[in-house]
Parts: structure tokens; sequence; C-alpha cells
């Protein structure tokens, strides 16, 4: 369906959309943490699989395809983010991202939960990326392993020394 | 006591601190499609057809023959002017007919002896 006529095509893509935009978007959110720059991302995931769509050969699965886009574009906003920023030790950082989740009108977390993605925050990116998968987004690990393109091994890992780093955050501030 | 703490997070539901403004979700697929541009499909794209295009294979194929033809003329015109030149340059040794007879009563000789002996004398 997807390579018949724009009018199936779009159609088609709609039904694409319904169906894994929600899943891409808590993803997505939970690496960006703000609500607008996830929605800037979901739509340039969205924008980029649409423009792109002749090129998915079917060899993975749909929503293998677009994790992959959608992980791709979140590395390049954060890059791009993290180069914008001015230099600041860390204990600024630290307190620009806690004063971002306390003044976000989106974020309704308690005081765990905000430290909770303060130390998430100190991991490194792919880190985080496996944590958040496995953590909030219950994926397994398989389908990890397909969306990064790493071992299931390295992936699990990966997991277990981003629970411990988030332990001795923990640790840490008591 | 830490990862006591930890734990609990892990084993209770991991349920997210963020929300999404009033409806978002709702809205998401149509404001996600109004943002894709127009696609311009390898399946659908209709192709127009110029005369340009529609002669150029004729085109390609005339060019392709003359080619051809040149490359014949050039080929047949260097073989004609050596055999004219060779022409020029060899000399053919006439012999007369009386020649002819007085060697062939003299000699015994059959005809395919004659025309070598001929050739040798020349």
């Amino acid at each position: 369906m997807l390579r018949e006529d724009d009018f199936s095509r779009r159609r088609a893509f709609e039904a694409i959309v319904r169906n894994f935009s929600e899943q891409l978007y808590w993803q997505i959110r939970h690496m960006v943490l703000s609500h607008d720059d996830a929605n800037d991302i979901l739509q340039n995931t969205f924008i980029k699989a649409w423009t792109n769509l002749d090129s998915f050969m079917g060899y993975s699965r749909i929503s293998t395809w677009l994790y992959r886009i959608a992980v791709n574009e979140t590395l390049t906003f954060l890059n791009k983010q993290k180069s914008n920023l001015p230099l600041e030790t860390d204990d600024e950082g630290e307190l620009s991202l806690a004063d971002q989740l306390e003044s976000d009108p989106y974020f309704d977390g308690d005081q765990t939960e905000r430290q909770l993605q303060e130390a998430i925050a100190t991991l490194p990116e792919k880190q985080r990326m496996v944590f958040n998968m496995k953590y909030f987004n219950e994926m397994k690990y398989e389908e990890i392993s397909e969306v990064l393109g790493t071992s299931v091994g390295a992936l699990k890992a990966s997991f277990h020394i981003a629970v411990k780093k988030i332990e001795e955050y923990f640790n840490k501030i008591d | 006591m830490e990862k006591e703490r930890l734990y609990k997070i892990d084993e209770r539901e991991a349920r997210r601190p963020f929300t999404v403004p009033e409806g978002y979700f709702d809205n998401l697929t149509q404001n996600i499609m109004a943002s894709l541009p127009e696609q311009e499909s390898l399946y659908s794209t209709k192709i127009i057809v110029t005369p340009w295009m529609r002669i150029r294979p004729y085109l390609y194929a005339a060019a392709a023959f003359a080619g051809i033809f040149f490359c014949i003329k050039a080929a047949v015109g260097i073989s004609t002017r050596n055999n004219a030149e060779i022409a020029q340059t060899e000399e053919t040794t006439i012999y007369s007919d009386e020649y002819i007879d007085s060697f062939l009563e003299t000699a015994m000789i059959d005809d395919y002896t004659l025309y070598y002996t001929l050739v040798d004398a020349n």
C-alpha cells in the first residue's frame, strides 16, 4: 500500500503515525525532557520518514525503522543543544536541570522522580537511551538491539551500569 | 539502603512524571499529517514526454549509423588507395605469344609446371 498512488500512501502513512506517534513521543520526551522539544523532534522524525519512504526496503519492521530515525533526530538535537550551551560547571548544570523540571508545567513528578531524572541526565547518551527504552518504554532487549544496532549482551551490560550509576547518584545526594 | 530505594522505584510501575497539553495525543496524528510536505513519489509521478524525448532515440540511432558508415568508408578508402599504390609500383611482365609457343615446344612440361616456370622467370 505504501507503494501505491499518493492518496493511498498518505492514508497508509497516517495509519503508521496513529500507531507509533505516542510511543515515539515518549521515547523522545524522556531524552529531551521538554514537551516542546519532543514535539518538534517527533514532527521531524515523521517528516524524515515520509520523505524517505521509498528508501524503506522492508528488511526491518517499520517500528524499528521509525525508532532509528527518532533516535538519530534526538541525538542530533542533543548534540546541537550541547554545542549551543555556554560553558558551565557541573553544579550549575544540575541546578539548571532541577530548575527546568521544577518550572516545567508538564512535569508532575515528586522529588524522587525529579532526582531520578537528574540521575538519568548524568548518564552518557547511549546509556540514557538504553535505560529509558528499557525502564520507561519497557522494550525488550532484542527490540532495542535492532534499533541501536548493539548486541543484546552489550545492552544488558549498559543497562546494568546505568542502574548502578543511578544508585550511586542517590547514595551521593542522601 | 539507597539501593533498596532505587529498587522500589524499579519495582513499581515506571510512572512517567511527564504530562502533555490537554488533547495533545488526540490531535497529534492530524498535526503531523498536516506538517508533511507534498511528496513526489517514484510510483505516482507522471512523466511528461517532450518532443525532444521522442526524437532523441532516433537521432542517437542515426548518429550511430552515420558513425559506422564513415568508419567503413574510411577503412575501404585506405584499402583502395593501398591497392592503387601497389598497382602503380608493381610492374607486370608481359610475355609474347611467340615466346610461350616456343617455350612449350622445347620444354615438355604440363600446365602446372609451366605456370611455375613463368612465375619463377619473372
